[in-house]
């Protein structure tokens, strides 16, 4: 029993420890700016462990909040039709091309 | 033989005595021999004019097929033409339009503002006002750039590509040469001019560029007026300003020149690395600074793309060089195709340590185009063939440094690419696909490090 107790204080431990040292990590990470990121292995990891938390801070608000989470879907769609507002803009500027041959063709016949 | 032809012959019998002269009857070696032979061509390719120009700026953005010395050498390779009359440059306006450019347009420029070997560009204001593919409205009245293709130049492109076809015949008959396969690249060349030469393909690219950078304040990419745009002519907005090989002291005096130029090659990053599409003759003449301190992007004759799994290998193998990581480098650069065998990789991965740190280490200022001629001088040595996109690619990095250094002499930029590959690198750590492959099994492995 004494061992299973031990067990499993050493995994409270371990995980205790393991979220001091994320959370002061994130910590390190949120103070770097983009020029540090290169000064060593470790600023790295703060960094990547300060993008990390920002991301799960939004998943707990999306999950604490699920009709807010249409947000995302409507994002996606803000950026499709951004693209196909494109395509459509790129199919005209073909067309007006295309008129601006014609016409001069008619004009040379006309002649 | 056509009169053509007899010229043609003429000049490259001229060239080749004077290559063998220079190069002491072959008795020359290794670098000072193809650098030799590479400024030979180069002038060989000046003499003939804008269809070997034309051939020769190809050639210069494929280090995959000719050698590093003749790709840098090519890279100088400037038009050196009269400007077209104005008589003929309405006479093309007029056949494109049906109307003359004084009905097309509220005013037209007499006097070209840049003439090039295959085109030539006259400032005009619009008539009426103009809905662009992206952006806002141009109003009447705004300042238009007429990009007009030079007459006759399709035929002497037909004409002289004739000519070059026999010659790239008889050349593939030499087993040296053979391997560079003149006829198939020819032809490669052939479709990459036909290209060019109609002038709406450059538009559509101009338009994704526009697109790509639309958010970005310091990037301009001139938007195209559709309805003044045919195969022979392109119509842009106007941009003031500097050309790179025209940009002096007095004109940086004026901007944030270290600002710039760090942005620019950032924008050139994210160019390969998040869009998959970049401008691949960025020569100084081919990039303008603003008046009011941005970045102008002019002429996308040549553009390189990158596919999504190329970009995360290049943007590894750009992190490994920042940082100077030769195995790493090595390791994706393999992904992207090099074909480095099993028993070339130790001696290949010393070279680049040493490349890297002869050229790229921390001290005095970086020197990315001594590593590219180094890198590629190395794989040319070892007979390791270099995929196109990867040759391209290269060489348009080395280019981003000389533009940079146009804009901003002192920049250092591998230190520029640091923070931006970092955080490239970071994102794609942290990319949900791969955190879901990765973690279980880190998981798994924390588990078996904590029990045992």
């Amino acid at each position: 029993m004494n061992d299973v107790m031990r067990m499993l204080a050493a995994w409270a431990l371990v995980h205790e420890t393991a979220d001091e040292g994320w959370k002061a990590s994130v910590g390190r990470g949120k103070e770097l700016t983009p020029g540090e990121l290169d000064q060593s292995p470790e600023a790295f990891v703060d960094g990547l462990a300060a993008l990390v938390a920002e991301e799960k801070e939004k998943l707990k608000a999306s999950l604490a909040n699920p009709a807010r989470d249409t947000a995302a879907p409507r994002e996606d769609l803000a950026v499709q039709l951004e693209a196909m507002r494109f395509e459509l803009a790129e199919l005209r500027g073909c067309i007006e091309s295309l008129q601006a041959s014609v016409d001069a063709i008619a004009a040379r016949n006309k002649d | 033989m056509s009169a053509r032809g007899r010229v043609i012959a003429g000049v490259v019998l001229r060239r080749l005595i004077a290559t063998v002269w220079h190069t002491r009857f072959g008795l020359r070696r290794g670098q000072r021999r193809r650098r030799a032979v590479a400024l030979q061509l180069r002038l060989a390719c000046e003499e003939l004019g804008p269809t070997f120009i034309k051939l020769g700026q190809l050639a210069s953005v494929r280090p995959d097929v000719f050698a590093p010395e003749t790709v840098f050498e090519l890279e100088r390779l400037r038009d050196r033409v009269p400007p077209v009359p104005l008589d003929a440059v309405r006479a093309i306006l007029t056949a494109e339009f049906g109307a003359s450019p004084d009905m097309v347009f509220a005013s037209f420029e007499p006097q070209p503002v840049a003439t090039a070997s295959i085109a030539q560009v006259h400032a005009a204001r619009l008539a009426k006002a103009y809905r662009t593919v992206a952006g806002a409205t141009l109003p009447a009245g705004s300042r238009v750039a007429v990009k007009v293709v030079r007459p006759g130049i399709e035929a002497t492109i037909q004409a002289d590509l004739v000519v070059a076809q026999r010659w790239a015949r008889r050349l593939e008959r030499i087993p040296r040469i053979a391997r560079l396969r003149p006829v198939a690249l020819l032809e490669e060349f052939r479709g990459a001019l036909a290209s060019e030469v109609d002038l709406r393909n450059e538009g559509r690219i101009a338009d994704r560029f526009a697109r790509d950078f639309a958010d970005d304040p310091l990037i301009v990419v001139p938007r195209v007026v559709w309805r003044h745009t045919t195969r022979r002519v392109l119509t842009t907005e106007f941009a003031d300003g500097w050309t790179l090989d025209k940009l002096d002291d007095a004109h940086r005096s004026g901007i944030d020149a270290k600002r710039l130029a760090t942005h620019g090659a950032e924008v050139f990053m994210r160019q390969v690395l998040m869009h998959g599409r970049y401008h691949a003759d960025l020569h100084p003449a081919n990039l303008m600074v603003t008046t009011d301190g941005r970045i102008c992007y002019l002429d996308f004759g040549i553009t390189g793309r990158t596919t999504p799994a190329q970009r995360i290998a290049i943007a590894q193998v750009l992190a490994a060089t920042v940082y100077g990581d030769a195995t790493r480098a090595l390791y994706y650069s393999r992904l992207l195709g090099l074909e480095v065998t099993e028993q070339q990789a130790p001696a290949v991965h010393d070279t680049v340590a040493a490349l890297m740190r002869e050229h790229l280490g921390r001290g005095e200022r970086p020197d990315i185009r001594g590593f590219a001629l180094g890198f590629l001088g190395m794989l040319a040595d070892f007979r390791i063939s270099i995929p196109a996109g990867y040759g391209l690619l290269i060489k348009a990095l080395v280019t981003v440094e000389g533009v940079a250094q146009a804009i901003y002499p002192d920049i250092d930029i591998v230190d520029s690419a640091r923070p931006f590959a970092t955080r490239l690198i970071a994102a794609q750590l942290a990319r949900p696909e791969r955190l879901q492959a990765r973690v279980p099994a880190a998981m798994r492995a924390a588990l078996v490090e904590l029990l045992a």
